[in-house]
């Protein structure tokens, strides 16, 4: 394998709760791919998509500039995070600094009141992106010792992975914003079917479902019917709240709807683990999903660690 | 949806209008707007809104300060970007409706919406302890809504709650937190001084 390259890794809340088994699963495969991370140190929440509510528009981007001002003390590397949310928030702020002299400064006299400071010299870059552009599909393809024959994979992006960023200069201009690939690419490069799946990009209602669950559970619905009805085995994302949202809401659904879903919901990086021939619990973390991925679990078993 | 209802006594007040174009980010853009409804047509949650954005960007220009900002629609974006993305005139409308949000706050326009009982929670969290506490800002919110409702929510959610201690998604002790959290409130607190140094709360007055 080539040399690996090192990134500056902003792991966000989620990923020391609801979205542990992205984190657990991405640190896993990492090193195989040549990504080295390395974690922010002390690093803050980036405020998500409510912070501003109660905090205000200028509160909310300090959050990420402390988070951007103690990543480049580490150095220049690029910094790379899997969240969805982490990555609108950070990229975003680091664009506006770089392109807004009243939010340089206003932010670097924030950051004063700790002694820190950021220009706006760094990348930040998703986590997808970097595995588009930086790592490619034969790097992946090459990874595979364990193919996912027969694996049934609804490929749901979401919408803040990829909007507005992906089709950006600064956001790599690695995929669309209505029709993105790199999903069903990853689903195919680990050897699984990657189905023919509609609401790609469809809303899961973000933070709405956490406290207008009424409103959005037929927005969740829209996600879950298609892929069963297309024979999925499992639905696969890259964002920790779509994880969150389409997993956890099916037994309300099921309830509201008189349906009976219940298909796992599992991240990119917990696929891969598996088809790199990894642990399923220590690696591939499926034993933290709340509706087991039950096929793919027997797919690694059979892979051996 | 439906017709809009009179405000306070001032039902129009260009001065918002402009404030809006000129504090808002992504306002710059606003007087572009040709009401194609381009946004109300992508949002995922349109017609579950009182007006949607693009009835919301015209009462914007209108200069309906009180009805804009009493309206059900700022708290209902998922932020999903849709209507940011396929805005023929590019407008960010998913930044015009996230600004909204702030000064509808601020104002005291919206003491009991859930998005905004839902941030002080969160708002909370990432003061106290510099991250976010799922179990922390859930309990919080529900208690939000009234004791009673509280403990119905919390018992409500028991069985998730313990399918994600058990998953490890959700730990039982405490918070996860910063190291330097002085450090993160001074920071914070610079902010909001700048913020009220410079005026920028102050919507149409």
């Amino acid at each position: 394998m080539s040399a690996s390259k090192k990134y500056t890794y902003y792991p966000g809340c989620s990923s020391l709760g609801s979205a542990t088994h992205l984190d657990r699963s991405l640190r896993a495969v990492a090193p195989k791919l040549g990504i080295e991370l390395k974690e922010i140190d002390d690093w803050n929440c980036c405020g998500a998509s409510v912070g501003h509510v109660e905090g205000g528009a200028l509160p909310q981007t300090v959050l990420s500039g402390r988070n951007l001002a103690k990543a480049r003390q580490q150095g220049a590397n690029d910094v790379i995070t899997a969240c969805a949310a982490c990555y609108l928030n950070t990229h975003g702020v680091n664009e506006k600094i770089n392109n807004d002299v009243r939010t340089k400064r206003r932010v670097n006299e924030a950051l004063g009141a700790a002694d820190l400071s950021y220009d706006g010299d760094l990348k930040v870059r998703h986590a997808c992106e970097v595995l588009v552009n930086d790592v490619g599909m034969d790097k992946l393809k090459e990874q595979v010792t364990n193919p996912l024959t027969g694996l049934k994979v609804a490929g749901y992006v979401g919408c803040q992975t990829v909007r507005p960023f992906a089709a950006t200069a600064g956001g790599g201009n690695y995929d669309t914003c209505d029709q993105p690939q790199f999903l069903d690419n990853f689903i195919k490069a680990c050897g699984a079917e990657a189905l023919d799946y509609d609401p790609k990009t469809s809303c899961c209602g973000g933070s709405v479902s956490v406290y207008s669950p009424d409103k959005t559970l037929p927005l969740i619905k829209k996600i879950v019917e298609p892929a069963v009805d297309a024979g999925a085995d499992v639905i696969a994302t890259p964002c920790p709240l779509c994880q969150q949202n389409v997993e956890m809401y099916q037994d309300a659904i099921n309830k509201k709807f008189g349906t009976n879903f219940n298909i796992p919901v599992v991240f990119y990086s917990q696929l891969m683990a598996v088809a790199f021939g990894m642990d399923a619990n220590r690696d591939a973390a499926l034993d933290r999903n709340m509706i087991k991925p039950l096929k793919l679990a027997e797919l690694a078993k059979k892979g051996g660690a | 949806m439906s017709a809009i209802a009179a405000a306070d006594g001032r039902k129009y007040d260009l001065h918002f209008a402009r404030w809006v174009y000129q504090n808002v980010d992504g306002g710059d853009r606003l007087p572009l707007c040709m009401q194609c409804g381009m946004c109300s047509g992508s949002c995922p949650l349109g017609t579950a809104m009182d007006y949607g954005p693009r009835k919301l960007l015209m009462m914007i220009r209108a200069g309906m300060k009180a009805a804009v900002l009493a309206s059900d629609t700022i708290w209902n974006c998922t932020q999903c970007y849709n209507s940011w993305l396929r805005c023929p005139r590019q407008i960010r409308v998913t930044s015009i409706l996230q600004g909204l949000a702030t000064v509808a706050v601020k104002e005291g326009y919206a003491p009991k919406r859930p998005t905004a009982r839902f941030s002080r929670a969160f708002w909370f969290s990432v003061t106290h302890f510099g991250r976010t506490d799922e179990r922390l800002v859930t309990a919080f919110y529900y208690f939000s809504c009234g004791f009673k409702e509280g403990i119905q929510r919390a018992l409500a959610n028991l069985p998730i709650a313990r399918r994600m201690v058990k998953g490890k998604r959700m730990h039982l002790g405490a918070p996860h937190r910063v190291r330097r959290t002085a450090d993160l409130r001074a920071i914070l607190t610079k902010a909001e001084e700048i913020e009220t140094r410079e005026k920028v709360s102050e919507a149409g007055r």
